[in-house]
């Protein structure tokens, strides 16, 4: 399978990584993968969201024409070569992520809502919002794979100071939630997403690894038990932070015992990378290169990626820009401003492009993983310069495993609801929702996107 | 009560109820809330805050226009503590004099003072006899630095715990709020694989698979370019006669063989420069030399990605913390030591500076291989206290009632000894005694009683009430607060016999623990980086594009270091907390003495300097609180003066009103302005000035220092114009006045610092509750000149510190 080894550019892993000691990782992986995929039967769904942070320049964005009768913006001119799997879905709106009589924090609120169409609690400690799209998905499909769910991004999480005003940094940093109470933090060290994927990778033998899996089961159960001692002798208070404990315990559980039943599946021989790779571009390609991984060797269904949280400051000398991303997104119409936010936004989607490339090189069931998987790629801010939640940016690659048909730009009343796309896609992935945050109802237009 | 509400209507100046929307007739409805109380007692004269509310603040703070969210009319200035929550809000703004907002009719200084000390007075009866201590979670995890702080002190290992743990979310700009520590399956996934990483190491198990540890001449870089110039010696650390390099100290795990890689500084393009002029390169454990590599040379490419792919040497190390050095020989053509870059190679500049010196980028540490069990470690001998060789059960049972207690933080139970036995005795089954060591080991350092300090109610307690939490309870929160870690083996034994509360005993612990090293480094990086956002300083990006271009990475690192070296200083002096805005020296190298515009300072070692220019005394002074408080192009007043009123004054002021553009327009006009323009001109919007009058005229004072804190005295084409204005409307003229003036009211700054400390140490917001609890500790520090000592002695005795409220 030369394929993988195109798919994955060795180059950039290797950059990526930092050290040389990573060396080895490709060749001793790709025959396990491999053998992972040729026993694949049905072509599996998966889903994968993008998110890009601080808004658009929207007249750069929008493509012209409607239907199957249009062209891309200057900013999605990178994914022409992707047309036929590429929807355009144009007018949804985040109406959560508005103020709501609770002033400031657009940024927060959208990120925070917008995989779960809920207005989010403002406080920066005690944090509240509905269960993620992603998340429900990853109940759904989590049954096979070790990991339900994988969250990363490319943003700096060591950031001191308040998020946003009055906003708990989790809003921004993340879009999953596996409980309204319960933000899962996203990861920016490959090294710690290999160590997820892989394990912490002290040995590839199987009969090592297998003890330390029973180990850990063991610790898990009696950690358990004394979890729910404490429960009870600490009584009803504190409720939240004891529900979450006994639900990441579950969550490790099932992982343990999924990796347990998935012994005999041979496990690339991994090295870790240092940490995180030189510049934005090689660690988001990394980054891209780790979610193709997961997929391929089916170690989980779901992953969000955000390019940096909302607010990011991140300066992009590497293409001319070296003034701060978020005050230039406050542009005020100043031509200059604008085109310099052209620029970042063309630069991720460019980025994104390539990702897209190396998985549809990469082969999975009958086709590729692009073919099987639904990829919603957008932000929760339209206009950056005035914070609003729509029209939102927002495009569908992939085939769905045969569900999505694309090469269209589909267009919907005004603000209708971007958790009814959402609920639209659950259901394409055979996971039927009745109701996901604000929702009024799935695409009556079903049909267009299949 | 009517002859006061006439005067108050009569009283009111025509601009005050203009700017009121003309509602002041319904002061009419406000002051004397609880009626009923009156009418029973009619002779009672009104309280001071009554006649002061009535006259000054229920023309905007009614129910009716509820100026800022807020209203007065229900408040009962009678009995101030039924209304606890309204009067400490009008406290605040009596204090720090915000209220009424400057241009309004305002009392006099006498009035200000006399009132609020009323007010106080009051309140703080009400709350001795009723205290409210607030009700901290009852599970507490441990945040990043915490857990390493614990397996440091407990199995005597360094780790680095960043590798290991995702960072800690931030509430209330600390990350030990008890809230925001939450735990999510990621988490605890990476607790399983950081404690069987560190049981390995802790026992010293050879089998232990070769990792990789990585080593940044920058704090935290994540790449091999660095902005550091080194062309002279760093530190200390470094030996004499070498330029650059990184020192680090690293844990050795086993004894074995380890693998040290040296990696070059490389320019945006990857390549690696300064190869024209061979450099020699050396490489050190404890001292000892271990390698030494020649690059570069006539025969050498002046330029290469691969230079530095045979820097790497494989060396024989016994388990243990060991120093190592990778540096760079300094030959005679090197520059004068001391001396930043007059501008750096940047990106795009990559291709004009060929003679950018080598540097070395970072330091790789892998191993280990062929690996033995150490006779001897630090680990294991905190660890094993018998060799299990006799009565393995009996010492296994030993060795785990000593590691549990620890953990735990109070005596072990029964069931405790219990769990950790059976995990010994499970993996001992099939293995050595180590082995079942190692097993427990793991078990313990995932169990919730090490990752979480717990604090439960006693059974007897009625719901709500105030109780004092338990001995055990109070040392860990006094080793948290100082320490940034667990109690030791004397502050536990003490709090198990119970014998912590007796007189001068709890006092002789604070001090105890406030004087040992660890204190001061855990406050200085925990409380001070977060309080002061010093550790933003590491994610600066100055312009060094057209602004600022020799801004580099040993700057950086050296506004960092005076800030470190300052605090420090503070409190192993045990100075006043006012001194930390007045302090007349501080710590320099000739770089930053250069910054500063200081002659004199010569090398790149700290040392003290005492401060001619009064303008550069105290925290105000210092780059790395004028640089997190700028942008990368330019200064900004309004973050300045924020700054001040959250840090300083303890006047904090809203977030800004949604859909409100919080941008600067850049002039039009196309002459260059001055940021003092743009914001008057921002200010012209009614909307902004409501907070903009308060923040950007304090932050002017400090507009001498420019965005990276060097002085100046011209932005743009325009003069520097650093008049500023405090919030009672009083002027001041640059930095040294501002400075006066807020040390004439130093005790508002000992109060922010006071709440600032127990935010941090409780774990929780402070609340309207705690101002009394807070008063008092300021009152108590105030007898000792407000010295750290005093004021952290009174933390840990308050209220808040020693009690807690039943669930109710």
């Amino acid at each position: 399978m030369i394929v993988t080894r195109k798919a994955l550019s060795r180059r950039t892993v290797l950059r990526g990584l930092g050290t040389a000691i990573a060396l080895p990782l490709l060749d001793a992986m790709v025959p396990a993968l491999t053998a992972v995929q040729k026993t694949a039967a049905a072509p599996v769904r998966r889903l994968g969201v993008v998110y890009h942070p601080n808004g658009v320049i929207y007249e750069n964005w929008l493509p012209k024409g409607t239907g199957r009768d249009f062209t891309l913006s200057p900013v999605l001119e990178p994914l022409e070569p992707f047309r036929n799997q590429l929807i355009v879905v144009t007018n949804l709106s985040s109406h959560q992520a508005e103020a709501l009589g609770d002033g400031g924090g657009d940024h927060s609120r959208a990120s925070g809502s917008y995989l779960t169409g809920v207005h989010i609690k403002k406080s920066d400690s005690v944090v509240g919002n509905g269960m993620s799209m992603d998340q429900i998905a990853a109940r759904a499909l989590e049954r096979a794979t070790q990991l339900s769910s994988l969250q990363l991004t490319a943003d700096d999480n060591s950031l001191v100071g308040a998020c946003d005003v009055g906003y708990s940094c989790a809003y921004s940093s993340t879009l999953s939630w596996l409980t309204p109470t319960l933000p899962l933090m996203a990861e920016n060290n490959p090294r710690v997403v290999f160590e997820r994927l892989f394990g912490a990778s002290e040995t590839t033998d199987p009969r090592a690894r297998a003890s330390r899996l029973r180990r850990d089961r063991n610790i898990l159960d009696s950690v358990n038990a004394r979890v729910r001692e404490l429960q009870q002798s600490l009584g009803p208070s504190d409720t939240r932070k004891m529900s979450d404990y006994l639900e990441s315990l579950r969550d490790v559980e099932r992982r343990i015992q999924k990796a347990e039943e998935q012994s005999t599946k041979e496990i690339p021989d991994v090295h870790k990378p240092a940490g995180v790779p030189d510049g934005f571009q090689p660690h988001v390609e990394l980054l891209y290169d780790l979610q193709l991984l997961a997929y391929q060797s089916d170690l989980t269904r779901v992953i969000t990626f955000m390019y940096g949280r909302e607010q990011t400051g991140r300066p992009y000398p590497q293409i001319g820009i070296p003034e701060p991303h978020h005050p230039l997104t406050h542009h005020q119409n100043d031509a200059e401003k604008m085109r310099k936010c052209t620029v970042i936004q063309t630069y991720h989607v460019r980025l994104f492009a390539s990702y897209l490339e190396k998985l549809r090189a990469t082969p999975d069931g009958d086709g590729n993983l692009l073919d099987n998987l639904v990829l919603l790629y957008g932000g929760g801010i339209s206009n950056s310069d005035r914070h609003t939640h729509g029209p939102l940016p927002t495009l569908l690659l992939g085939g769905g495993a045969g569900t999505l048909r694309g090469g269209r730009h589909l267009v919907y009343p005004q603000d209708t609801p971007l958790t009814n796309l959402q609920l639209t896609l659950l259901d394409k992935m055979g996971v039927p929702t009745e109701r996901l945050g604000d929702s009024t109802g799935q695409f009556t237009e079903l049909a267009d996107l299949g | 009560m009517t002859r006061v509400r006439r005067t108050a209507l009569f009283a009111h100046p025509p601009g005050g109820l203009a700017a009121c929307a003309g509602l002041a007739w319904l002061a009419a409805v406000s002051t004397g809330a609880s009626s009923a109380v009156r009418a029973q007692a009619p002779a009672v004269p009104p309280t001071p805050v009554a006649s002061l509310v009535t006259t000054y603040c229920v023309s905007c703070h009614n129910d009716r226009a509820k100026v800022g969210g807020f209203s007065l009319a229900a408040a009962d200035a009678a009995q101030v503590e039924r209304s606890a929550e309204a009067w400490e809000k009008v406290v605040v703004k009596l204090r720090s004099r915000s209220m009424p907002p400057a241009g309004m009719r305002r009392p006099d200084n006498n009035t200000y003072d006399a009132v609020s000390q009323w007010l106080e007075q009051e309140l703080d009866r009400a709350a001795l006899a009723r205290p409210n201590p607030g009700r901290p979670a009852n599970l507490h995890r441990l945040n990043r630095g915490e857990y390493a702080n614990a397996i440091r002190d407990l199995l005597g290992i360094d780790v680095d715990a960043a590798a290991l743990l995702p960072p800690d979310t931030q509430a209330y700009g600390f990350d030990t709020n008890a809230d925001a520590l939450s735990i999510e399956p990621a988490l605890l996934d990476r607790y399983l694989t950081a404690a069987a990483t560190i049981a390995r190491i802790a026992v010293g198990d050879p089998s232990v698979a070769p990792a990789v540890e990585r080593y940044t001449a920058v704090q935290g870089n994540a790449n091999e370019q660095t902005w550091l110039w080194q062309t002279e010696r760093l530190s200390e650390d470094f030996p004499l006669g070498s330029r650059g390099g990184i020192a680090a100290r690293h844990y050795f795990p086993v004894d074995g063989e380890y693998d040290l890689r040296v990696r070059l500084a490389r320019t945006y393009a990857d390549v690696i420069r300064g190869l024209q002029a061979p450099s020699d390169i050396d490489v050190r454990v404890d001292g000892v030399r271990v390698g030494k590599f020649t690059v570069g040379g006539a025969k050498a490419p002046a330029e290469s990605q691969d230079a530095d792919e045979p820097l790497h040497v494989r060396v024989p190390v016994k388990a243990g913390s060991r120093q190592i050095v990778a540096t760079i020989v300094k030959t005679d053509g090197a520059r004068p030591e001391g001396l930043g870059p007059d501008r750096i190679p940047i990106w795009n500049r990559d291709g004009d500076v060929p003679t950018f010196p080598l540097g070395i980028s970072s330091l790789l540490v892998t191993g280990p291989y062929n690996g033995r069990v150490p006779a001897e470690s630090p680990s294991r001998q905190r660890i094993f206290e018998c060799d299990g060789r006799g009565d393995a059960t009996e010492c296994a049972t030993r060795i785990l009632a000593i590691l549990a207690r620890r953990a735990y933080r109070r005596p072990a139970t029964a069931a405790d000894a219990q769990t950790l036995m059976e995990f010994f005795a499970g993996a001992r089954a099939g293995g050595s005694f180590d082995d079942g060591i190692r097993a427990a080991l793991e078990r313990l350092l995932v169990s919730p009683d090490f990752l979480f300090r717990i604090e439960s109610d006693p059974r007897n307690v009625a719901p709500g009430a105030a109780y004092r939490i338990s001995d055990v309870e109070l040392a860990s929160r006094l080793s948290y607060f100082l320490w940034s870690s667990g109690p030791d083996d004397e502050l536990l034994d003490l709090a198990v016999a119970g014998q912590l509360r007796q007189p001068g005993v709890l006092d002789q612990q604070v001090r105890r623990l406030l004087v040992h090293p660890r204190a001061r480094a855990a406050l200085v990086n925990n409380f001070f980086g977060q309080w002061l956002q010093t550790r933003n300083v590491w994610l600066l990006t100055p312009d060094a594009n057209t602004r600022f271009p020799w801004f580099d990475d040993n700057l950086r690192a050296a506004f960092v270091r005076e800030t470190d070296l300052f605090l420090d200083d503070q409190l192993k002096a045990d100075r006043s907390i006012a001194d930390l805005l007045s302090a007349d020296y501080t710590f320099l190298n000739q770089q930053l003495a250069g910054h500063y515009g200081i002659r004199g300072v010569y090398g790149s070692h700290f040392r003290r300097v005492t401060l001619a220019d009064e303008n550069r005394w105290g925290l105000l002074g210092k780059a790395s609180v004028l640089a997190v408080t700028s942008y990368p192009t330019r200064t900004s007043p309004t973050i300045r003066g924020k700054w001040l009123l959250d840090n300083i004054l303890a006047a904090p002021v809203p977030p800004p009103p949604p859909d409100v553009n919080t941008t600067l327009e850049e002039s039009k006009a196309g002459k260059p302005e001055s940021v003092r323009e743009m914001l008057e001109r921002h200010r012209t919007n009614p909307t902004c000035a409501s907070c903009h009058a308060r923040m950007d005229p304090l932050g002017f004072s400090l507009e001498n220092f420019d965005a990276i804190g060097q002085w100046r005295t011209v932005d743009g084409e325009s003069a520097i114009n650093p008049t500023g204005v405090l919030l009672d409307g009083t002027t001041v003229n640059g930095p040294a006045a501002l400075r006066r003036a807020l040390m004439a009211q130093k005790e508002q700054f000992v109060r922010t610092v006071t709440a600032k400390l127990l935010t941090y140490a409780l774990g929780r917001d402070m609340e309207y509750f705690d101002a009394p609890a807070i008063r008092g500790i300021v009152r108590a520090a105030a007898a000792d000149d407000y010295r750290w000592s005093a004021a952290i002695l009174a933390i840990v005795k308050s209220p808040p510190f020693q009690m807690r409220r039943a669930r109710s």
